[in-house]
Parts: C-alpha cells; sequence; structure tokens
C-alpha cells in the first residue's frame, strides 16, 4: 500500500460551542485515490473538506499534504462548490480561461488548448461566447467544473458538483470525472448525499454520522468494482449489491440519532 | 448533445425572439411616452395656474417665462460659460473622491483591521453637515477653487468609502474562496474577482453620489465664488429676478437629467452580462 498523502490527524471542529466534527476525525487518503465523502445533509461533511483548502481551520488537530501541512489555499487543491459560481461577467470561455489565469507556467498557445479542450469536455464548445446569465444552471455549473480542472489542481475539493445537473449529463461527467482522475492522477475529496454517485466514482467511501460529524464506516469500493468504471458496470450485480449495502449503512446513519 | 438551456441557441426560434424584442422597443417608447406626457402635463398645469392668478407671478414664473429667460441668460449672461464652470467643479472633484474612495473602499470591505482602523474616523466625519465646514475651509483655502474641490471632496468621499466597502462585503463567498483556489494572491482576488464582481454596483453608487455633489456645489458657489450656476442663481436673487433663479435652477435640473439617463445608458452598455 501507497504511503499516505493527503492526512486528517485528530481533526474536531466547533463553531462557538456548536460541534461540527465530532473528536476526533482521523484519515488518510492514498495519491491518486478517489474519496467520496457519504452522509446526512448538514453533517459537518463539506466542512471537512473546506479545511483540505484552507477555507475553514480546524478546531483541533491538523491536515497535512505529503506531510507538510495544508495551510492556506492555493491553487494545488482546486475547488467546485454547490453554487454556480461561473463568474458572470465573463464568457464561458474566459470563465474557463481563469482557471489558466495564474498559471505562469502555460505557454499561451498551451493555455489555448487546453481551453478548447476542457470546454470539450463539459460539452460547452458551442457557447464558448456567451455569457453565464444566458445559460441554464446546469451549463453554468459545467463551467465552473471546467474552470476548475483547467487550473490543474493536484487535489480536488468537489462539493456536490453534479447536484444541478439532469441525469445524462450528470452521469457523463462522472464518467469523465473518473477518467481525469484515473489520467491525469488526482487525488479527489467528493462530498455528496447520493449513494448511487458515491457508489459509482469512489475509490473509497467514507458514511457520516449526522452532525456532529463522525466516521460511521469505510467502505472499499475499488476492490470490488476495480479502477476502470464503466456504464455497464452500473447494471452489474456487484454494482447493484455494493450500492443496496451503502444504501442500508445510510439509512442506519441517518436514523441513528433521530 | 442534451442541451439543458433555458435561452434559446443561436439560429433557434428567430421568430420567438424577434417578437419578444419588438415587445421590448413597444415597451420602453410606451414608458418614454409617459414619461414626456406626465412632465407635460405638470408644466401646463403650472402654466395655466399662473395666468389665471392662482399663483403669483413675482414668485413663480410660469415656465414659459421661464424658457424664454433661460435662452436670454445662454445670449447675454454667458449661462453655458458658468454652467461649464460648475460642470467642471462637480466632476473634478467627483472624480478626485472616487479615484481615492474606491480602492480604500475595497480594503475596507475586504481586511477586518482595516475596516476596524478607518470606520471610526469615516463615520465621524460623514455626519458632520457640509455647510458646517465651510468657514473652516475658507479659512484654510481662502475663496479660489480649491474650497469648492474641497468641500465637494468632503461631501462625497466620506460616503462613497462606506457605499465602497458595503459593495466589496457583498461580493458572493463562493467568488472569493473560488479565486484563492486558483491561486490568486490577495491583491489578486481584489482586482480580478471583487472589483469585477461589484462594479455594476459601484457604478450605481458612483451615479447617485454625484448627484450629491450638485447640491454641495451650489452651496459652495454661493458662498464664494465669482463664477458657475450657484453664483448665478444667487445674483438674481438680490435683484429679485425669480425668473432668472428659476432659470438657473432648471438648468441645474435639466443637466442632471442628462447626465443621470446617459449614465444609466452606459450602464446597461457595459453590464450587459446582467
Amino acid at each position: 500500500m501507497a504511503a499516505p498523502y493527503l492526512v486528517f490527524d485528530g481533526i474536531a471542529k466547533r463553531f462557538d460551542t456548536v460541534e461540527v466534527v465530532a473528536r476526533t476525525f482521523d484519515l488518510a487518503v492514498r495519491r491518486n485515490e478517489f474519496v467520496v465523502f457519504l452522509g446526512p445533509s448538514g453533517c459537518g461533511k463539506t466542512t471537512l473538506m473546506r479545511m483540505v483548502g484552507g477555507l475553514e481551520t480546524a478546531s483541533e488537530g491538523r491536515i497535512t499534504i505529503d506531510g507538510e501541512p495544508a495551510g492556506r489555499p492555493g491553487r494545488d487543491r482546486g475547488m467546485v462548490c454547490q453554487s454556480y459560481a461561473a463568474f458572470p461577467w465573463l464568457t464561458v470561455a474566459q470563465n474557463v480561461a481563469f482557471g489558466m489565469r495564474y498559471r505562469l507556467d502555460l505557454k499561451p498557445a498551451r493555455k489555448r488548448e487546453r481551453l478548447d479542450h476542457y470546454l470539450d469536455l463539459v460539452g460547452l464548445a458551442e457557447f464558448r461566447d456567451t455569457y453565464p446569465n444566458r445559460i441554464s444552471g446546469g451549463m453554468r455549473q459545467r463551467v465552473a467544473i471546467a474552470r476548475t480542472l483547467a487550473a490543474g489542481s493536484e487535489i480536488l475539493l468537489m462539493d456536490e458538483p453534479f447536484g444541478a445537473l439532469d441525469a445524462l449529463r450528470r452521469e457523463g461527467l462522472q464518467l469523465e470525472l473518473r477518467r481525469i482522475q484515473r489520467q491525469d492522477a488526482k487525488t479527489i475529496i467528493f462530498v455528496t448525499h447520493d449513494v448511487e454517485e458515491a457508489v459509482f466514482l469512489a475509490d473509497r467511501i467514507i458514511v457520516f454520522s449526522r452532525r456532529p460529524a463522525r466516521k460511521l464506516h469505510e467502505i472499499d469500493v475499488a476492490s470490488v468494482l476495480g479502477a476502470e468504471r464503466t456504464l455497464e458496470q452500473r447494471d452489474g450485480p456487484d454494482f447493484f449489491r455494493l450500492r443496496t449495502e451503502v444504501l442500508h449503512l445510510v439509512r442506519a446513519a441517518a436514523g441513528d440519532e433521530r | 448533445m442534451a442541451v439543458d438551456t433555458l435561452a434559446s441557441a443561436p439560429g433557434q426560434a428567430p421568430a420567438r425572439r424577434r417578437m419578444t424584442r419588438l415587445a421590448k422597443v413597444l415597451q420602453r417608447s410606451a414608458a418614454t411616452l409617459i414619461a414626456l406626457g406626465s412632465s407635460a402635463g405638470l408644466l401646463a398645469l403650472w402654466e395655466i395656474a399662473v395666468r389665471a392668478g392662482w399663483l403669483n407671478a413675482l414668485f413663480l414664473p410660469p415656465p414659459s417665462k421661464t424658457l424664454v429667460t433661460l435662452w436670454r441668460m445662454i445670449q447675454d449672461h454667458h449661462l453655458l460659460w458658468h454652467a461649464g464652470v460648475s460642470i467642471l467643479r462637480v466632476w473634478s472633484a467627483f472624480v478626485l473622491a472616487a479615484v481615492m474612495a474606491v480602492p480604500i473602499g475595497l480594503a475596507m470591505g475586504a481586511f477586518r483591521n482595516v475596516a476596524a482602523a478607518l470606520e471610526p474616523i469615516v463615520d465621524f466625519i460623514r455626519y458632520l453637515p457640509v455647510p458646517a465646514l465651510v468657514p473652516l475651509s475658507i479659512i484654510w483655502f481662502g475663496v479660489g477653487e480649491e474650497t469648492k474641490i474641497f468641500l465637494l471632496w468632503l461631501g462625497t468621499f466620506f460616503q462613497l468609502v462606506l457605499l465602497v466597502a458595503d459593495d466589496m462585503r457583498r461580493v458572493p463567498r463562493d467568488y472569493i474562496e473560488i479565486a484563492y483556489t486558483l491561486g490568486a494572491r490577495p491583491w489578486q482576488m481584489l482586482t480580478d474577482v471583487a472589483f469585477r464582481a461589484m462594479l455594476p454596483s459601484l457604478f450605481d453608487n458612483l451615479r447617485i453620489t454625484l448627484g450629491w455633489c450638485w447640491t454641495y456645489l451650489i452651496i459652495a458657489e454661493i458662498v464664494a465664488a465669482d463664477s458657475g450656476l450657484g453664483f448665478l442663481i444667487w445674483t438674481a436673487r438680490r435683484y429679485m429676478n425669480t425668473a432668472e433663479v428659476m432659470a438657473g435652477v432648471v438648468a441645474i435640473g435639466l443637466i442632471g437629467l442628462v447626465t443621470d439617463q446617459l449614465l444609466r445608458r452606459l450602464h446597461r452598455r457595459l453590464f450587459r452580462y446582467l
């Protein structure tokens, strides 16, 4: 087994006196691992994810990446948030290009290539000169996703990024994300409350309790479904069995403290 | 490709789009007609009231006389030159205030420490009525242009700082966080994202603040000036020439109307993406 890359070390979080993450949360994520945080809405899993991004500080414990404290936000940890955060004053193409604005290492020609590539990837090439107010919420979210991918972060933090998309587009982007993660060797923390999505995407699922967030279960999906994911798998018995199993765990977790 | 767009794609349903555009034009011209109609109605009422003797023409000259006087003042009293002087004063003070207020307001909105340091001073001065500072500014700067610019600047700068700071605080947090995770430094986040995000409301605040400038300008020109619209009005008052006073007031109103309409149009043009 590879050495831990992204480590949550004895994390606890309180907002004033309200406990958000129960003491203490420990998790070691391997390089290139796709970890899904699955749990009820508002349970504190997003807070944990934001800590990796440096957008939230832990009350106790620390997060390290390759042994270094995660610290302030930076381009090494890209984020896609739940809201449609495409910048309204930029066109679709300008939004995606903004992801590379602070990449001084890329030559303009290379930037143009990447821009076209990611626009194609999210299916927005023909809308490149359109402003976000002229496109739907789902398309705006795809703009935001392409923008973050274009930045080329090692670690991707994704907070229910596909929530606003229709089923087909969602499936397509799930496949793509999985492919990008394999191909570009990304480490991904993906927050969702959708069991099916979790099983399809994850190498490993962490099931959380209701607030304050506690790790209830860890499910090793990769050992069952492997690293390559295809749409055919979705109809297979392994996927079905795993999904049902996880669904029961989540149900139990939600009922846990009711 | 599954097109889940709300707006029609290029080339899609052109007939319907043309219809809505036509409806929009009609709507807009209807609004213009109503605006013109209500203004004309009010003017007519005023004219009739004076001519019928319900109002004393000496105190409230009718619109017709005001317009004739306005024309005569343009020819005999260099009204346009005075108006130009006033406009120049307003704009130079306003630009000075805006150029200073925008970066300071941005910093106040973005950084809590800057806000803590500046807010008491800004709030204190903001509440001082500008006329109360006229004597002091005359002592400091004499009766030249500096006094006028200073008074106008005083009346707008501190208000503007707080408005800009508020605009900055209203920038969605997601935008700011995204900027940081894309690798922006704090000042890059401010100029590339926060400033761009707040630009439309900043523009509106500037437009409104520009109007206040005129209030302070007239005060300044009444107290210490030998030029400008305020000076013309004040001189006419001395001779009980109400028609000239009215004409001066109307000139200010017209300048305000034209400026505001031009700025609104510019707003629509600049921020089409809204």
